[in-house]
Formats: C-alpha cells, sequence, structure tokens
C-alpha cells in the first residue's frame, strides 16, 4: 500500500484520521465517562496529531511539485 | 405562539467550551466529509479549506473539548460514574444527611465541585497530580472493581494514597480564627497540628465524613429512614 502512496491518498487518510478523532473527541463531550474521556484525551487527539502531520507532509511535497495523482515512491526512488 | 428554543441555553464555562467545541467539531466533520464525497482536486482554495478542517477546527475542538472534560472531572456527577463511589457521593448529595461530607456538599463554595474541592492536591503542579491519581483509579477500577456489588460490594475497602493533610481543612477553616482557638481541644494541639503531627481527621474522621463508606464500616447504601442522619457529628 505504501509503495502505491499519492498526495491524494495522503489526504484521504488525513481525512478519515480526522474523522476517527473528532468522533472520540465528541462522543467524550457528550458522554462524559471516565474510559470516555480518557480515550478522547488521549487516543483522539493522538489521531488529530498523526492526521494533521500527514496533512502537513503532503502541504511539504505539494510544494516541492510532487503531483497530486504521482506515486509517491517513484518519485523518491526506492524509498 | 412562538416554538421552543431547541438550543440548550449556556450557564457554565463548561458548556460554553463544549459547545465551541461541537460547532467546531461540525464544521471540521463538514469540510471532510465534503471532501471525501466530491474528491476535488487538490487546488489552493482547497487546500486552504482541508487546513480548517484537518488543522485549525480539530485543535478548537481539542482545546476546548480538553479544558471542558476536565471541569468535568471536577464535578461530584463525574465521581458518581464509578460505582464504588456511590457510597460517598450519594451521601454527599443527600440533603438529610448530617455527615461532614454532606454538609461541605450543601455549602455553596463546595456544591457540586465538592469531592474534588477537599480531595485535590493544591501543592505545585497539584491539579495533574489529582489527574494523574484519577487515571490510576480508572486502571484500579477496570482491574479490580468492575465486577464488584452495585456500590462496589466484595471488593477491597478503597483508601486514599496519602493521608488527609490539614491544608485541605486549613484552607478555610482558619487555625488563627477566634471561634477555632476558643475549643479547648483545639488549642492544646495548635503545634501539633501546625507540624502535621496531629491531624484534623484524627477526631474528625473516619464515619462522621463518609458514613456510608465500607472502608468506614458504612454500608454502601443510606441508612432506614429510621437512623437517617446518624451518620455523623456536624
Amino acid at each position: 500500500m505504501i509503495s502505491k502512496l499519492t498526495l491524494r491518498k495522503l489526504v484521504t487518510i488525513s481525512a478519515i484520521t480526522t474523522l476517527v478523532s473528532l468522533g472520540l473527541m465528541v462522543a467524550g463531550m457528550l458522554f462524559p465517562s471516565p474510559i470516555l474521556l480518557v480515550l478522547a484525551m488521549s487516543l483522539g487527539q493522538l489521531f488529530a496529531t498523526v492526521s494533521l502531520v500527514l496533512y502537513l507532509l503532503a502541504i511539504a511535497l505539494d510544494l516541492q511539485g510532487v503531483g497530486e495523482h504521482e506515486v509517491l515512491a517513484d518519485r523518491g526512488g526506492d524509498t | 405562539m412562538l416554538p421552543t428554543c431547541p438550543v440548550l441555553p449556556i450557564h457554565s464555562l463548561e458548556q460554553l467550551l463544549k459547545a465551541t467545541a461541537l460547532v467546531s467539531a461540525a464544521i471540521s466533520a463538514a469540510i471532510l466529509v465534503w471532501y471525501l464525497v466530491r474528491r476535488p482536486s487538490l487546488s489552493r482554495p482547497t487546500k486552504v479549506l482541508l487546513l480548517f478542517g484537518l488543522g485549525v477546527m480539530p485543535l478548537a475542538v481539542a482545546l476546548s473539548g480538553n479544558i471542558a472534560g476536565f471541569e468535568y472531572t471536577l464535578q461530584r456527577q463525574f465521581c458518581a460514574s464509578c460505582h464504588v463511589m456511590l457510597p460517598y457521593t450519594e451521601d454527599a448529595a443527600d440533603p438529610k444527611s448530617t455527615s461532614l461530607a454532606a454538609i461541605h456538599s450543601r455549602n455553596s463554595s463546595f456544591g457540586h465541585e465538592s469531592c474534588y474541592t477537599c480531595h485535590a492536591d493544591y501543592e505545585l503542579f497539584g491539579a495533574m497530580t489529582t489527574k494523574v491519581n484519577g487515571l490510576k483509579h480508572l486502571y484500579y477500577y477496570v482491574t479490580e472493581y468492575a465486577n464488584t456489588g452495585p456500590y462496589g460490594e466484595g471488593g477491597e475497602p478503597i483508601h486514599m494514597y496519602k493521608p488527609f493533610q490539614n491544608g485541605m481543612c486549613t484552607r478555610c477553616h482558619s487555625m488563627t480564627a477566634p471561634s477555632w482557638v476558643a475549643k479547648e481541644e483545639h488549642a492544646g494541639m495548635l503545634e501539633d497540628l501546625q507540624k502535621g503531627d496531629a491531624r484534623c481527621v484524627d477526631c474528625h474522621g473516619g464515619a462522621s465524613v463518609h458514613p456510608r463508606s465500607f472502608a468506614h464500616g458504612g454500608k454502601g447504601r443510606a441508612p432506614a429512614t429510621a437512623a437517617a442522619g446518624q451518620g455523623g457529628q456536624p
């Protein structure tokens, strides 16, 4: 999967991860049981951070001229 | 006739923060669902919009949600969400109870945050220490108390991590107040109390504070009607 990763897929993964994190954080607020609050404040924020990092990575690659549908592995050689 | 307003009124900082977080989450989710469904090209406006949906709005949700979460954890209602705390929280909320916990809970300075007000660590980083201990509570709850009775029957009696400090009492009950000094027992113990060699709870603790707790000889539930209110002296 990583070998076929494109800029668009990176943003899509980031968007889905953010939706998951939003779900956890909103659940923690609407149903504030101890376990949900801990999940919201740990996993929820971890997912949100990861998704933002992925998006910033996509922006950085975009600024370097990587095309939207270009396979990142091809661009980076054997990476 | 006008319809009833469907928006809940906001009365506290916690509710305001929750509302902010929910609105931010809704905006963020709308942007992301739009992106995932419509699949627009990554043009500059799309990238700016995604920056809001993936960065700015989730950050607002996390920040306001965190503070709202911490605010909620101060409330007695939150402590009562673990059933082993019911012997404590039900007594504190009982208007007929004369235990120290109930009397303090009826004081508006403690109110719905009475558990936290008396049991938080008020030293430097005290709030964080208290929250870390709260995580330990959750761990023990899941690993040792999850299958105990409705009031925690059958589990080990719960206990505090460290002895109750005099500072929790003397924040309000000054040891220099004339009414405090006038008590003969207090005057003889002043030095020991100040040093911490004697503790307020040595005389005012146990069943008089939390009469229903198993650790203090209680039975978890409220006493029978005839015996109600005999849990302790104010």
